[in-house]
């Protein structure tokens, strides 16, 4: 690991602990939610060493951390979408985002067309990741964590 | 039951406002009134408006809408208000009861302003040294980031357009940027793989954006097209790509005014 991505891990739980602060999560979920953003950071490393192609890495770290928040948010009887957000911070393409800005500035066609098209990817390949892991989660506790609901008359 | 609804209503719409997904509150609606009996739900959700029609057991019917115009992120609340209506759907609270556990959510505490500039300016500094940028930057960068949270501060006093903000947030992180670089404020970059020997003002630009982009809205939005909630999910598709635009434009206008010398 080079003293870059030591930092780049370190600037990724810091990013994901302000975020958690601006959306006012508290106590042990912001712990949680930025422990998230460590290891988004951490995984992605890990995942970009052994599959060199960004967006499949996008799309398996984002089910990861995703998993990672499903557990979390039964372990604190919260939902799981906050923290899923604030841990997957440091995947946010802003970065390519911005260069995708500076190349259409240039007026350098293909290559804007380019950058554009791998910033959604990346994009996707992170909703997609996340919407894997809800769904299939939201499906499985359906099965069987719903106990039967007796109404009574609201008097 | 209609003082109910009226109870019930009001989470369905904090918790939208809150930042909770269309699905969640559809859901909670859902499971609140059949704990209390409900012969027919009809729950229709987008995140500008919420229409719900109840049929009791009795063949009354109830129907209530709301509109919703603003939305801050507060996921204290969220959370807060999930177990509420957990709570409702397990031991079926009055509604006076939900009424003053309301106010109680409503009146919980958030972290104070300051913390908030403290915040921006260190996200800012941090996702500087994530995309490369030095620890001088670095330090330009955090200054920046308060110097945004700022702008918003008075953009949100003058008028109350968010995409607004957005351009003028991104209006200014550019320009200050850039003055910065022109005012040779920048080192040179110190800890880039890359040997660079040219100081540029990118990864400054690139952290401040990182407090701009609308990163969760897109994702939500995708999340919402994906489960089936198409409605919602173009709204916030089409707000989301809008608000980036709006950053864009922003450091597009700053570029066009300095007369393409970047």
């Amino acid at each position: 690991m080079t003293a870059f991505e030591m930092i780049q891990i370190f600037a990724g739980f810091i990013g994901s602990l302000c975020f958690g602060v601006l959306f006012n999560i508290r106590g042990k979920r912001l712990a949680a939610a930025a422990f998230g953003g460590f290891l988004s950071w951490s995984l992605f490393l890990a995942a970009s060493r052994l599959i060199p192609n960004e967006p499949i890495d996008y799309f398996i770290v984002a089910a990861a951390v995703s998993l990672y928040s499903e557990i979390m948010a039964r372990i604190l009887k919260t939902p799981a979408t906050p923290i899923a957000t604030t841990s997957l911070i440091p995947l946010i393409p802003g970065g390519s985002l911005y260069y995708t800005m500076t190349s259409a500035l240039e007026s350098d066609f293909n290559d804007f067309l380019g950058k554009a098209v791998s910033t959604l990817k990346l994009a996707g390949a992170l909703a997609l990741g996340i919407i894997l892991v809800t769904t299939l989660s939201q499906l499985l506790f359906k099965r069987i964590g719903r106990r039967p609901e007796k109404p009574k008359k609201y008097t | 039951m209609e003082k109910l609804l009226d109870c019930v209503m009001d989470i369905g719409e904090q918790m939208l406002v809150s930042g909770g997904e269309v699905h969640r509150v559809e859901d909670s609606l859902k499971r609140i009134f059949t704990a209390y009996g409900a012969a027919r739900i009809d729950v229709f959700i987008i995140t500008s408006s919420m229409v719900v029609t109840i049929h009791t057991d009795d063949n009354r019917i109830f129907t209530q809408t709301r509109r919703i115009t603003e939305y801050t992120t507060d996921y204290e609340k969220l959370h807060k208000l999930n177990e509420l209506s957990r709570n409702i759907c397990a031991d079926r609270l009055s509604s006076a009861e939900i009424k003053t556990r309301l106010a109680e959510i409503s009146g919980s505490r958030t972290y104070p302003l300051w913390l908030e500039f403290i915040c921006y300016a260190t996200i800012a500094g941090a996702f500087t040294l994530f995309f490369g940028g030095g620890y001088g930057e670095a330090a330009v960068s955090f200054l920046i980031g308060g110097c945004i949270r700022c702008t918003i501060f008075f953009c949100d006093k003058v008028v109350r357009n968010k995409i607004f903000t957005k351009f003028i947030s991104s209006f200014a992180a550019t320009l200050l940027a850039f003055s910065a670089l022109k005012l040779g404020l920048i080192p040179m970059a110190d800890l880039t793989p890359t040997v660079e020997l040219i100081p540029t003002a990118d990864k400054i630009i690139i952290g401040n954006i990182m407090t701009l982009i609308p990163g969760i809205g897109l994702t939500t939005a995708l999340k919402d097209l994906l489960v089936g909630d198409s409605i919602a999910g173009m709204l916030r598709t089409i707000e989301a790509c809008i608000t980036a635009l709006a950053i864009a434009a922003g450091y597009f206008a700053v570029a066009v005014l300095s007369g393409g010398a970047l």
